[in-house]
């Protein structure tokens, strides 16, 4: 390539400022994008795993109902376990200091230097001694929310009396990098919930229950059988009740984290994919354009004798820039911007022990994406440019058309106004281009849309779990079985309204090679404070009872059960078999509803007990009973559906913002696709534009003219756009509903709207530029001149 | 009293600044044009010919000076005004004919008709009639590109002429063309000021043009060298060049 040639190149480049410049953002914001989301993703994955490895995070969990120490020695002998850890842990209740009631999880460990699993990371104060008897560390997202240092005190209700705990630490748990209740509950909440930690001992003694422990956590070699230790483990467990075993993945703050760690991973590797599509379309549309646009400097170039092969390589070094600045300023963006992300999501999740690395192979992918975009994109048009005849290329005749007029094809169909024929048939006459425009914006519709029915599905499914299926206004989990005399007095309450007793249970389903723990709870089929939505039209009665259980959807999916087919369940009391009597649309994947009475058979225990309550309340009195029911011998967990939405409220912030980002990108990379696109037809046809000008049409005018033809393009795409971002989200929805959630994508008819006319607004604001290009024209120079 | 002109020109000067330099396109000229007349400039290439018609058609400002048409200065015009003046009182006829490729004759014609009249039948019908007048009725729906060079110079004067403009202005308007098919166009265009006393005004290099003028202004260096009063303006027939 020569001097000259080069020259050349950087005055076509000035000559198309601004639509260079666009191009460059496309393509920076699309390798920026993929450095920041694919590095943030790595970073994200990165911290969780160094942080769980240097607080030596329990690679499984045993719950049992109440064991002995000794049992940790016995477990200490498994082969291949290398750290055991005994716990005591319970749920209770916890006064704030405006008398709210709260959540608080007490968990007693081995205050004797750091347990060999599941250490603290302690971010204030101090490590837990043997002497410490009224002493607790504080788990860190509590303690940041209310402000809480060493010195102050809690006040969590230990057997049902209200007792005062100096904090001496405040720390950060493995199984607790946020902070989520339980499998059916992963929300994470600092403000309702507080995880206590204290010595073993001193909540043995205040429990008067020396020397018990009921979770025991063990780490274990890397190469061990763990299905082989784990059975050891469980047998040696057996007489103690066993109601829980969790593998590591199945903790639920990793879970939750690695969901949503998982849903982070797809939308990092779409987005930047789709903008460098976009970038690859738009080069090709602009080189495109330049080459026809130059076809008698091309002829010329020939006829002097400049080879093919310099020729495209000079229309290939147009789309190079191009992509090497674009590259460049988003290698540059890249990790700032991975950093920012990484640090501003670890801090909003409440993580410590954040890194951030710099990805060289994600430098070295950057640059062969850019290279195969501008490549793939400016090898076409270039090919074409060099393929011209130099006598056709230098045939310099601005009298003869360039294009054949055509009537459209609608035209034959329908008859089409005169003002809409002009427009109808530029946008036919360039198919191509008006294609890969076209598909741009059906892009853009998808990347809208998808974003959107991001936050309808979100809101649909609260929506639908706490106004149409949980009709109760408090539940309460008591972690002793309770008798119908309970039962009595809560009913008896001022401000409560109505009251169903329930029986929670850990369960696992064991099908088909694959075990699930689920959460079971039984009800009277009668009751109403739950609504079931069972398929096939099947009523709780026809579910419930005579020893069927009901299943949610993806969860008979994932053990491929059938209405009908035999369930076989493991709970603390054994295994039992029972029938799957319907499948239900829930929130929560893993939960199971058995009736009632059928429940009572399954237990040991006397009849007419319970362990939870569904009530209705009056809405002033919520705050008492809340207090009142904390207050009963073995209440573990009370919660107010109206603190759960506002948790989920204040969860969704983090999503919204989310969301609003990708609407964000993708409205700006519309507008850049489509600006470019406009700016390329309306220069190719200056001179018709020109012409209407010098002929008196107004700049109002042509401005109509060129939003029709973006309108009409609009109306092209828009059927497509709406059903393939339909499509893609229904796509991200299932990545989405993995384990825990079954995400359902739901698109609001007010969605579709709104995306149709946002599109519709970008395009035609993206015409701006050139409309007012084409009405400041030097009218003499354009209606002479050929371009 | 004489008959008022129908352009006056007063000391029109068009400058181009390239960079460092400056090119005189215009050095003071000075014009009137009475109503009715057929004027041609003449001169050779680079002399100013299409700068003064750009100027009088209100598709460029000059540097200094002033361009009266109708009593009206249209040098004091805003952008609004200026597109009025173009449509309604300037017909303007290119030497590239600039047609819109993607509408038929009768579509091109119409659409500088559109420009004004709402009506939409009464649009096309008076398209039809102006092909009808240059004589490619039988061409109406054809696109420009299935037309030969003479007949789309003829849709283009149909084109100018949709809003009766009292001024019609062509650039080498057969510079184009053959010779058989470049008197065609002229016959046209002298039938129309001849029978509807439309002020023409035709730049050419071509002296041989130049004789159907009933006056020749010739241009040179951006100053008008002579004025040549054409008393008995040549049939165009007889033309050849
Ligand atoms: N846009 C422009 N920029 C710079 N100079 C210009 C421009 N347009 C015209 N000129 C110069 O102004 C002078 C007059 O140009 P003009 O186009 O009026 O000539 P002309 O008489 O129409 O010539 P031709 O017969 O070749 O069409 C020429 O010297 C030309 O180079
Ligand atoms: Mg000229």
């Amino acid at each position: 390539m020569n001097k000259t040639l080069l020259h050349k190149t950087f005055r076509d480049l000035r000559a198309a400022r601004a639509q260079s410049l666009a191009l460059i953002f496309i393509v920076a914001l699309g390798i920026a994008s993929y450095i920041a989301l694919i590095g943030s993703y790595r970073d994200l994955g990165a911290s969780y795993k160094s942080t769980y490895d240097r607080l030596r995070f329990a690679d499984v969990t045993f719950a049992v109902s109440e064991a002995p120490a000794s049992v940790l020695d016995e477990i200490a002998d498994v082969a291949g376990v290398t750290a055991v850890t005994g716990r005591l842990i319970i749920d209770t209740g916890y006064e704030l200091p405006n008398g709210d009631q709260i959540r608080a999880r007490l968990i007693g460990m081995p205050a004797d230097g750091q347990p060999d699993a599941n250490q603290l990371l302690i971010e204030d104060g101090r490590t837990l001694q043997p002497t410490d008897s009224d002493a607790v560390i504080l788990e860190s997202h509590f303690a940041k929310f209310y402000n809480l240092e060493p010195g102050d005190t809690v006040t969590p209700i230990i057997n049902g009396q209200k007792t005062a705990l100096t904090i001496v630490g405040v720390g950060t748990s493995p199984e607790y990098l946020i902070v989520s209740p339980s499998q059916q509950d992963i929300l994470p909440s600092a403000r309702t919930f507080a995880v206590l930690f204290l010595p073993l001992d001193a909540l043995q003694n205040r429990l008067e229950t020396p020397d018990a422990i009921n979770n025991i956590a063990i780490r274990h070699q890397p190469d061990a059988d763990q299905t082989k230790l784990i059975a050891e483990i469980q047998t040696i467990l057996e007489p103690y009740q066993l109601e829980a075993t969790t593998l590591q993945k199945d903790v639920p703050s990793n879970a939750a984290l690695q969901e949503d760690l998982a849903g982070f991973g797809e939308i990092s590797g779409l987005m930047p994919g789709l903008i460098l599509l976009v970038a690859a379309i738009s080069v090709y549309v602009m080189l495109g354009r330049l080459v026809r646009s130059q076809q008698p400097q091309i002829g010329l170039m020939k006829a002097l004798g400049y080879s093919n092969r310099v020729i495209m390589l000079h229309y290939l070094t147009f789309s190079l820039i191009i992509g090497g600045t674009g590259l460049i300023l988003g290698l540059l963006a890249g990790p700032p911007l991975a950093k920012a992300i990484t640090g501003s999501y670890a801090a909003e999740l409440g993580i410590p022990l954040v890194e951030t690395r710099f990805y060289p192979d994600l430098v070295a992918t950057s640059v062969l994406l850019s290279l195969l975009v501008v490549v793939l994109a400016g090898i076409g048009p270039a090919r074409s440019s060099a393929r011209l005849a130099p006598a056709e290329a230098m045939r310099l005749d601005p009298s003869v058309a360039l294009v054949d007029g055509r009537r459209s094809f609608i035209e034959r169909l329908l008859p089409i106004p005169f003002n809409w024929r002009l427009p109808l048939r530029n946008v036919f006459r360039m198919r191509r281009r008006s294609f890969t425009t076209g598909l741009g914006i059906i892009f853009a519709f998808i990347l809208v849309l998808m974003s959107w029915g991001m936050l309808d599905s979100m809101n649909y499914m609260l929506d639908t779990n706490f106004n149409q299926i949980e009709q109760w206004d408090a539940i309460a989990i008591f972690d002793q079985p309770q008798t119908a005399a309970v039962l009595d007095v809560v009913r008896s309450w001022e401000g409560v309204t109505a009251v169903e007793p329930t029986i929670q249970l850990p369960a696992t389903i064991k099908e088909n090679d694959h075990s699930e723990d689920v959460l079971l709870t039984a009800f009277s089929p009668e009751q109403t404070m739950h609504v079931l939505r069972l398929a096939d039209g099947l009523t709780p009665e026809e579910a419930l009872g005579d020893g069927r259980i009901i299943l949610t959807i993806p969860m008979a999916d994932k053990l491929g059960l059938n209405i009908g087919d035999d369930v076989t369940l493991d709970t603390p009391f054994g295994t039992h078999t029972l029938i799957l009597g319907g499948v239900t649309e829930e929130m929560m994947t893993a939960t199971a509803y058995i009736a009632y009475d059928d429940a009572q058979k399954l237990s040991p225990l006397p009849t007419e007990i319970f362990n939870g309550l569904y009530l209705t309340l009056e809405p002033a009195q919520a705050q008492t009973i809340k207090n009142d029911l904390y207050h009963l011998p073995g209440a573990a967990s009370v919660q107010l559906k109206s603190d759960i939405i506002q948790d989920w409220q204040s969860f969704m912030g983090l999503f919204y913002a989310f969301m609003g980002v990708m609407l964000l990108f993708a409205l700006a990379m519309a507008f850049a696709l489509l600006f470019n696109a406009v700016t390329v037809n309306v220069l190719e046809r200056q001179r018709e534009l020109a012409t209407m000008r010098a002929i008196g049409a107004s700049g109002g005018q042509i401005a109509r003219q060129i939003m029709a033809e973006n309108t009409i393009l609009w109306l092209l795409t828009l059927i497509p756009g709406l059903l393939l971002g339909t499509w893609v989200a229904m796509q991200m929805g299932a990545a989405f509903s993995a384990e825990l959630f079954s995400f359902q994508i739901v698109i609001s008819p007010t969605s579709y709207v709104f995306t149709a006319l946002g599109i519709l607004a970008i395009m035609l604001l993206a015409a701006i530029p050139a409309i007012h290009r084409i009405n400041h024209l030097d009218l003499a120079e354009a209606t002479k001149v050929l371009t | 009293m004489n008959q008022p002109y129908l352009i006056e020109c007063h000391d029109l000067v068009r400058e181009y600044k390239m960079g460092q330099v400056t090119v005189q396109a215009l050095r003071g000229l000075e014009l009137c044009v009475d109503p009715g007349e057929f004027i041609v400039l003449l001169g050779p290439s680079g002399s100013g010919k299409t700068t003064t018609l750009n100027l009088i058609g209100g598709l460029d400002r000059p540097t200094s000076g002033q361009i009266i048409v109708q009593g009206d200065e249209i040098t004091r015009y805003k952008g609004k005004q200026l597109t009025a003046y173009r449509r309604d009182r300037v017909g303007f006829i290119f030497q590239f004919f600039n047609l819109i490729p993607t509408l038929t004759a009768v579509e091109n014609v119409e659409f500088a008709l559109r420009l004004t009249e709402k009506d939409g039948r009464a649009a096309a019908q008076r398209s039809r009639e102006l092909l009808d007048l240059v004589g490619l009725a039988d061409r109406a729906d054809h696109f420009p590109a299935e037309l030969s060079g003479g007949e789309q110079q003829r849709v283009a004067i149909a084109r100018a002429l949709a809003n009766q403009p009292p001024l019609l202005l062509c650039d080498e308007p057969t510079g184009n063309l053959d010779v058989d098919t470049g008197r065609q166009v002229l016959q046209v265009i002298r039938d129309l000021n001849r029978q509807k006393g439309t002020t023409v005004i035709l730049v050419t290099h071509n002296t041989a043009i130049a004789a159907i003028a009933d006056r020749i202004i010739h241009l040179h260096d951006g100053v008008i060298s002579q004025i040549q009063p054409n008393p008995t303006p040549a049939p165009i027939a007889e033309l050849d060049w």
